[in-house]
């Protein structure tokens, strides 16, 4: 772990040129470091924008080395909790660098990585869930990404596990309850509802899995692989989706050799899309390695997009493409709609299950079709915001260690384990969750008890 | 001052016997200061020891060497094992004592003792000089030098008993509280509140109709606290229950501003797990019946105690509610019941041994330090005579962990949490529970009693014993196989199995186990529990070893809470004011969340290494 009492500089926002950029000081210094910056006499205001110029104080004219805007966030009311002050210069990389090279040598330190959450989180600002958040926001490549991040932010996701935590912590109490008063005669879970109540507690923890699962795509992005046999138009399609002629297209079979990959935003998911070689048996030394990277790629896809010419009749080779893809996520594509059909699916008795898309790669019919199906078979017809969305793969990991101890005691309470041993998979869920929002309340089973029952002789 | 003892015991009640037992057994000379010699472990409200939790802190007092244990085996009238219908970790012994047999089984054991000298009187002030304890000096001027003080008064600091409008001041009925001794201790600074207790009305025996009650007799054959009590083999008294009715609550109701506790007469907490019947009317004003037991305080008094009516409404009220009830008709009341007030030290004040952070050598154990109940009196009790002793003698700190003992857990809560109403042992405050059962109290515990020197040689000896038979048949158990479907199949398969109990299979011939003479019940159940819930107690010692590395940290004296960024002030009040010896615990006091845990173990590492290193220029 790094010092934390010391004061820590970096430029807060993203590198490269930009029209603004922000220094950010934290620390019980970074009042004192910035006002030497700003060769001013006075120290500046709380949460006042001040105009000002960064000097060099060593050098012998004092030069002026920019116009900017302060501000001082006095601590423990800042983004950090400590002394907090953000300078705002002009966005230029060498002017920025300059700034914080001024800094550490008026007694800052240069700020590793996330150092400044990492504060917040010290100093009680952020929970853990809220504090890995803010990783995620910076990272967050499209707006949905974004979007639920800030779902994390404002703690939607510990609220969530809040009320499936309340729950149980009721039903924790009862139990000790019913060792600890175990002569007042009361029931204080009513016999035979246990196992219901803890399946009950097990399946709310189980959606919010479940929609983890989707946030990570979401957070993560995924990959999705075009399949199918030469020439039918995967690379049309590809490029149609891509939206530029990022692959080759000829009107020669076996065209697409290796695999070619595009990352496309279908309304907030970030998707990789992979163009691949037709898939035929073939004696070409070459062309067999790409079929092969093909059925690779389709082996570490989310979905695959499986295209077939419905201006020629179908092959066996159509038909080879399709079973190896039944096992799989997968929209079917029937490309070349602008020209004669040779076919339909019911005659030709295809195992076309689920969606297929008509479409015309050329004149670009169907391609929002095709987006929409896509889409649907990544993450469900769902509205992407009516559940909270656990994205982050530690949280989905004591998601599932609850789930895994919530289980135990399930099967405990139906193997007739008596209270105190289904309490202990029970404290093991709770520890979990506890773990998860890094708030630990003080277990006061008693307080919850004495609330609700007239107990004690 | 000359030193008279080596440890002086102010108190001899429940924490006061065991106490100044412990110190003697640790080879010190004892000074064991009481109000009277006729009331030596008094039971003031319930004749009974143990129940829930609490039959497992006198289990772990006996498999220490203390005298609880053996003091109810020689005296109960009634032995009742609790939560029999549930798992190992959860039975909990509790016995009907005769309460005057009990006194006086403790009074003579200590009187027995050539190490123990008694001076009858008031103590009215701690003597301390240069911050550390030199003695004490009774209100009549007589004063003892020592090397340690272990304060157990009670209830009796500034106490004061209501009964309806009339108020007196006393520790108990009939005993007169400690003033002075209680301004002695707040002028050494300590942290002081106010609390509340009450017990019910007795009744004469005679005057009862027992015809209409349910009877509830005892378990044969009794189980017995100690370990080395063996078989018990005494006729048993039973108790009765009935229920209160509308009639009753209604004279509460009707009364209720002539309760001290409804009228604002009483401004002290009370313990809601001892919720008075003005409480449980006007607070759960749905229940249309409240449990009662009656309980005999002896084999041949007259006194009966009427549990679950604890009142302090006045005389000719309480009268009017036992009148209300079934079978009480005719009831003559003996004593009412009353309310007492008194103040205590908050336990936050105090060490892990017990001692005060600002006095060395004084101790306090028992209702002093916030909680209620006999047997939470006598486990503190232990706890601070051995370490007075180890103190006097210049030996280490003696502190049980919480995943070594309920008393563990106890001293930590108290001493960590400090109290805002009378603390009471709960199986539930044990995050541990499996591991803290009451079958292996002598497994986990008898080794440091030893060590300690609290366990004699005879009792070392038939644990020895024990022990091996223990590991012989864990051994035997696990080797054994039965017949099964398919082949032989390992027997700790079958015993998994619910319902299957390690009795019934050696009874079978499928395996042999071997026990001790005498009551073998918890030698039965620290095998079968080892083999039967192995998952759990594994799952739960992994645990344990998770939050090792934190209760290892050490938090030197004197750490500045107040140089640490980030901290509320409030938190760093707490923390300097509870003191914690460790990171471990740093995280139990209130407020404290494991973000400021995580600095403060920054914190301290660095704070450790400069003073290591000396002083800052
Ligand atoms: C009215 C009443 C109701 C209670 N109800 C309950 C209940 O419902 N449930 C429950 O669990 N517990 C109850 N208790 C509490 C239980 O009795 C105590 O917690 C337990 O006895 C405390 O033990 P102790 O050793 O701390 O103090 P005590 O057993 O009270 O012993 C105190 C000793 O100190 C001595 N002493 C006091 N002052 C001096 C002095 N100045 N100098 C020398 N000696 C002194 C006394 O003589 C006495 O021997 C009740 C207590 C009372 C009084
Ligand atoms: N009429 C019509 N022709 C299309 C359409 N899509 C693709 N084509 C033509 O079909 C031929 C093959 O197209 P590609 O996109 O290269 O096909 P491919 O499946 O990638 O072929 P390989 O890489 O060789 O496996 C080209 O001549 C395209 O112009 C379409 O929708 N309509
Ligand atoms: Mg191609």
């Amino acid at each position: 772990m790094f010092a934390t009492d010391d004061t820590i500089v970096a430029v807060a926002t993203p590198p490269g040129r930009g029209g603004l950029g922000v220094v950010r000081f934290s620390g019980p210094e970074a009042l004192a470091v910035t006002t030497k910056l700003l060769g001013r006499g006075e120290p500046l205001q709380p949460r006042h924008a001040t105009v000002g110029t960064v000097v060099d104080p060593s050098a012998s004219h004092r030069d002026a080395i920019d116009q900017v805007v302060a501000t001082f966030f006095p601590g423990p009311r800042s983004y950090t909790g400590d002394d907090v002050v953000e300078i705002t210069a002009h966005g230029s990389p060498v002017l920025l660098e300059r700034i914080l090279s001024l800094g550490c040598s008026a007694g800052a330190r240069l700020a590793e990585p996330g150092e400044f959450t990492l504060r917040a989180f010290l100093n009680g600002r952020l929970d853990l869930v809220q504090a890995e958040a803010v990783g995620d926001l910076i990272d967050a490549v499209t707006p949905l990404q974004a979007r639920i991040a800030f779902d994390q932010l404002e703690g939607t996701v510990t609220q969530a596990i809040a009320a499936i935590d309340a729950k149980l912590f009721d039903l924790v109490a009862r139990l000790e309850a019913s060792l600890d008063f175990a002569n007042e005669g009361y029931h204080f879970v009513e016999p035979g509802t246990l196992a219901g109540r803890i399946g009950a507690i097990r399946e709310q923890v189980l959606r919010l899995v479940r929609g983890a699962a989707r946030g990570r795509l979401i957070r993560e992005g995924c990959q999705v692989v075009i399949l199918g046999k030469p020439n039918v138009g995967k690379s049309s399609v590809f490029n149609a989706l891509v939206g530029s002629s990022r692959a080759i297209v000829t009107p020669v079979a076996g065209t697409t050799r290796d695999l070619v990959s595009s990352v496309i935003d279908l309304d907030g998911l970030a998707v990789t899309l992979i163009d691949s070689a037709g898939i035929r048996e073939t004696t070409d030394p070459v062309e067999a390695e790409g079929v092969s990277r093909a059925r690779q790629a389709f082996g570490v896809a989310a979905a695959a997009i499986v295209v077939l010419d419905r201006s020629q009749p179908i092959e066996d080779e159509d038909r080879l493409v399709l079973s190896e893809t039944s096992g799989g996520r997968r929209v079917v594509v029937l490309n070349k709609m602008d020209e004669c059909a040779a076919w339909t699916p019911d005659a030709m008795e295809l195992p076309v299950d689920g969606v297929a898309v008509e479409m015309s790669a050329r004149t670009g019919d169907g391609l929002e079709e095709l987006r929409v199906a896509l889409r649907s078979a990544l993450v469900g017809e769902e509205e992407l915001r009516d559940t909270p969305s656990v994205g982050n793969r530690r949280h989905i990991g004591l998601l599932d260690q609850a789930g895994a101890a919530l289980e135990a005691a399930e099967t405990a309470v139906k193997t007739g384990a008596t209270e105190e041993f289904v309490l202990a998979d029970l404290q093991r869920a709770r520890a979990a969750f506890e773990e998860l929002t890094g708030a630990r309340t003080p277990d006061d089973v008693v307080n919850h008890i004495f609330a609700r029952f007239c107990i004690g002789k | 001052m000359t030193r008279d003892y080596d440890v002086v015991v102010v108190g001899a009640g429940h924490a006061g016997v065991e106490a100044a037992h412990a110190a003697a057994r640790l080879g010190c000379t004892v000074g064991l200061c009481t109000l009277s010699r006729e009331t030596v472990a008094h039971m003031p409200c319930n004749p009974a020891i143990g129940g829930t939790a609490k039959g497992h802190l006198v289990r772990e007092i006996d498999a220490l060497g203390g005298l609880m244990g053996e003091a109810i085996d020689a005296t109960a009238m009634q032995f009742k094992l609790l939560n029999r219908s549930r798992g190992p970790a959860v039975w909990s012994p509790r016995a009907q004592a005769d309460k005057r047999e009990y006194g006086r089984w403790m009074r003579s054991r200590l009187e027995a003792d050539t190490q123990i000298g008694w001076v009858v009187g008031r103590v009215g002030a701690v003597c301390v000089e240069g911050g550390r304890v030199v003695g004490v000096e009774l209100e009549d001027g007589r004063r003892y030098g020592c090397g340690a003080v272990v304060v157990t008064t009670g209830t009796f600091l500034n106490g004061v008993i209501h009964v309806g409008e009339e108020q007196r001041s006393a520790g108990r009925v009939g005993e007169p509280a400690s003033k002075m001794l209680g301004e002695s201790l707040k002028s050494l600074g300590l942290v002081w509140g106010r609390l509340k207790t009450g017990t019910p009305p007795r009744l004469d025996r005679a005057s009862i109709d027992f015809s209409q009650f349910e009877e509830e007799p005892g378990d044969v054959p009794p189980v017995p606290f100690s370990f080395v009590s063996g078989e018990i083999d005494r006729r048993q008294t039973p108790c009765h229950i009935l229920y209160t009715n509308d009639r009753a609550h209604d004279l509460v109701r009707e009364n209720k501003d002539r309760s001290p506790l409804y009228n604002g007469q009483i401004s002290g907490i009370g313990p809601r797990y001892c919720p008075s019947l003005e409480d449980k009317v006007m607070r759960f004003p749905d229940r249309d019946r409240h449990l009662v037991f009656l309980e005999p305080e002896g084999v041949d008094v007259p006194e009966i105690y009427v549990s679950g009516c604890s009142m302090c409404l006045p005389r000719d009220v309480q009268e009017a509610v036992i009148h209300a009830l079934p079978g009480l008709g005719q009831a003559r009341m003996l004593r009412p019941g009353y309310a007492v007030e008194y103040d205590f030290i908050q336990p936050t004040e105090l060490r892990r041994t017990l001692e005060t952070q600002r006095v060395a050598g004084l101790f306090l154990a028992g209702q002093i330090n916030g909680t209620s109940g006999y047997e939470e009196a006598g486990g503190q009790g232990l706890v601070a005579g051995v370490n007075a002793a180890r103190l006097v003698r210049g030996e280490g700190e003696w502190v049980l962990g919480r995943d070594e003992a309920y008393i563990g857990v106890m001293v930590d809560d108290l001493t960590t949490r400090g109290c805002l109403e009378p603390y009471r042992m709960f199986t539930s405050r044990a995050e541990h529970r499996l591991l803290l059962r009451i079958d292996n109290a002598d497994l986990r515990l008898t080794p440091s009693g030893r060590e300690l020197g609290l366990v004699g040689d005879e009792r070392w000896s038939q644990f020895v014993a024990r022990r091996e038979r223990f590991e012989r048949n864990v051994a035997a158990v696990r080797a054994a196989r039965v017949p099964g479907r398919g082949g032989a199949v390992p027997l700790t398969q079958v015993l998994r199995r619910p319902g299957v109990t390690l009795q019934g299979l050696a009874g079978d011939g499928a395996v042999k186990v071997v026990t001790g003479s005498g009551a073998a019940e918890h030698e039965w159940s620290s095998v079968e529990t080892v083999v039967k819930y192995e998952g759990y107690l594994r799952r739960q010692a992994a645990t344990v070893a998770r939050g090792e590395r934190d209760e290892r940290r050490r938090i030197p004296a004197g750490f500045p809470y107040g140089a640490v960024p980030g901290l509320s002030r409030e938190v760093v009040e707490r923390l300097s004011g509870v003191a914690p010896s460790t990171l471990g615990q740093a995280g139990r006091v209130p407020g404290v969340t494991p973000a400021a845990v995580a600095v403060l173990g920054s914190y301290v590492r660095r704070w450790s290494d400069r003073e290591m290193a000396g002083p800052p220029e």
